[in-house]
């Protein structure tokens, strides 16, 4: 699958445009606060339906505009096969989304997502490394609500159970009322850590090899740091069991709290570096460019999880990542990258010259105050 | 203001008409015969003045006792709870089941700060209590969505010491949807398949 067209309406700064793109992807180069990053974004809104930069659905809407819209032509590699059209629009008067998938609106929202298969890298990525647990909660949430079937209804589940419980507790309801969430929360809140602990413990080697070959010889490794001890829990019913437990032992913290103060909303997954006895976390001691390594090396391996659960080639997309980087790493990353078989590329750089990447074949774009000339 | 835009604001706060439906249902009842529209009129007027909750079971009623709660015939012993009134004629219409029912007039939901209290739970309880040992089963039929499963989790724990079975739908109905809504071969299957909690 690729992207071969996209029509682009009201987004941002770049107006309305139809591209074309081409098969290997394309080098958009232009100074900043032109749109490059807005261009990527709005590829991107096609995969998630939302901004990678996290902003409002309202924000991506042209100034004194109503209504933007993005619609993405998958083609697929078998010419055979049909292509298809993922269109997404937001309003803002009525504050309505509307998605299509071919032209026909999706039963529910979330059959809507995936679609592209794409992967952004972004000098924000850092945060996941540098920032605090609900970055890299986010991080995995995203990935495995895109490729895992039923972990995103368990997540929108164990949510709302969780507002509620904690209303609950806030409000001083007694001790029953607040346990009769227990049952809903345990039971969405288990699929959610089975499913996070399975994969990063499946993916840890991957991630320790990426982060090995682009640092160049050094260790890294990463880890499911479960709020709830999951210790000796294997199956389901034990992660229930061992979450039900974790609840019962703070009910009286929780009501002092007036929160849930255990679940998977309070997971982290832990970044460390290897050195030759210790382990060091790298969020606290790791430098500039390690936290970099690590952030390129768990975009890697959601563009593997793509690769893996999905058979498809991942669409890149690289948001000026390697102005951050010294040129070894830059280097290794797009040599990595080809070894790994992507996709397309789709990549942003303010100068002709920081395209310096073996991709000297890949097309160039220029933009210019969101106009993009091919 | 007018007759017309009275009668037309007041159609339009009704559920799932807009402004157009209901100047369109204004026109419709103008156009028809007067006749018709007194009809409609009066049992409105009833709807108000005779209908009421049931002293007993919070169904719909035009006495102190609904047709159900008055009829010897019912099962005293096994209790069907239900969110809203509406639902018990969806459970009536499946003909399968002959106990009686109990109206909680909604469900645990703590962001609109409904507790057991905001809730006929209470008079569940003493229902159970007052005819010791008479009610077999208590089946908890309210949604399947998330407050509706806190709900049935909620009512188990209160009902269970007091002696009853507490049993629940089975599966098989949507998510969140009223028991309104459903067809009544799915209702009659969920209600034949219920089980122990
Ligand atoms: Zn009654």
């Amino acid at each position: 699958m690729r992207l071969s067209g996209l029509a682009i309406r009201h987004f941002r700064n770049l107006g309305s445009q139809e591209l074309e793109l081409p098969s290997e992807g394309v080098a958009l180069i232009g100074d900043n606060a032109q749109g490059k990053s807005n261009f990527l974004e709005a590829i991107y809104y096609l995969e998630t339906l939302r901004s990678f930069r996290g902003a409002r659905d309202q924000e991506l809407i042209s100034f004194e505009e109503g209504v933007f819209r993005v619609a993405g032509t998958m083609q697929p590699t078998d010419a055979s096969v049909r292509s298809e059209v993922v269109a997404a629009a937001f309003e803002r008067r009525g504050k309505r989304k509307k998605v299509t998938v071919d032209g026909a609106e999706p039963v529910r929202m979330g059959d809507a997502l995936g679609h592209l298969a794409a992967v952004v890298f972004s000098p924000a990525d850092i945060d996941l490394v540098s920032g605090g647990p609900s970055e890299r909660r986010r991080f995995i949430d995203i990935v495995l609500s895109l490729n895992q079937p039923g972990y995103m209804s368990a997540l929108q589940g164990y949510r709302k159970v969780l507002v509620r419980r904690n209303a609950s507790l806030k409000t001083g309801q007694p001790g029953a009322v607040v346990q009769a969430w227990d049952k809903g929360l345990v039971t969405a809140g288990a699929v959610v850590m089975g499913a996070r602990r399975d994969w990063v413990q499946g993916r840890g080697g991957a991630f320790g090899d990426y982060y090995r070959r682009v640092s160049n010889g050094e260790g890294a490794r990463m880890a499911y740091r479960p709020n709830v001890s999951l210790e000796g829990a294997t199956s389901g019913e034990d992660i229930c069991a061992a979450f039900q437990e974790a609840l019962s032992a703070s009910s009286e913290r929780e009501r002092r709290m007036g929160t849930t103060v255990v679940g998977p909303h309070r997971d982290d997954i832990l970044l460390r570096l290897e050195d030759a006895d210790d382990e060091l976390d790298l969020r606290t001691y790791g430098s500039g460019g390690q936290r970099r390594t690590a952030a390129l090396a768990l975009r890697l391996v959601e563009a593997q999880t793509i690769r893996d659960t999905r058979s498809q080639r991942p669409l890149i997309l690289l948001d000026d990542v390697f102005a951050e980087l010294d040129e070894g790493r830059s280097e290794r990353v797009l040599e990595l990258m080809e070894a790994e078989e992507t996709g397309q590329v789709v990549l942003t750089a303010p100068k002709e010259a920081d395209v310096r990447l073996r991709r000297d074949s890949l097309p160039r774009w220029r933009i210019e105050s969101g106009k993009i000339s091919t | 203001m007018s007759v017309i835009d009275t009668l037309t604001g007041e159609f339009a706060r009704l559920p799932g008409v807009g402004p157009k439906t209901a100047l369109r249902l204004v026109h419709h009842l103008m156009k028809g015969k007067k006749d018709d529209t007194r009809r409609l009129a009066r049992a409105m007027v009833e709807l108000a003045d005779r209908v009421r909750s049931c002293d007993v079971c919070g169904n719909f009623s035009e006495d102190a006792l609904c047709e159900i709660c008055s009829n010897p015939r019912r099962d005293q012993g096994i209790l069907c709870v239900v969110e809203e009134a509406y639902e018990v004629g969806a459970i009536e219409r499946t003909g399968q089941f002959r106990g009686l029912f109990h109206v909680l007039g909604g469900r645990l939901s703590p962001l609109d700060g409904i507790g057991p209290d905001e809730l006929h739970m209470d008079s569940l309880l003493a229902r159970i209590r007052d005819v010791e040992g008479r009610v077999r089963e208590v089946i908890v039929a309210t949604n399947s969505s998330v407050e509706g499963e806190a709900t049935a989790v909620y009512l188990e724990q209160e009902i269970r010491p007091l002696g009853p079975t507490v049993t629940r739908l089975a599966r098989g109905i949507p998510v969140g949807s009223d028991l309104e809504y459903v067809d009544g071969t799915t209702i009659a299957q969920a209600l034949a398949g219920r089980r122990e909690m």
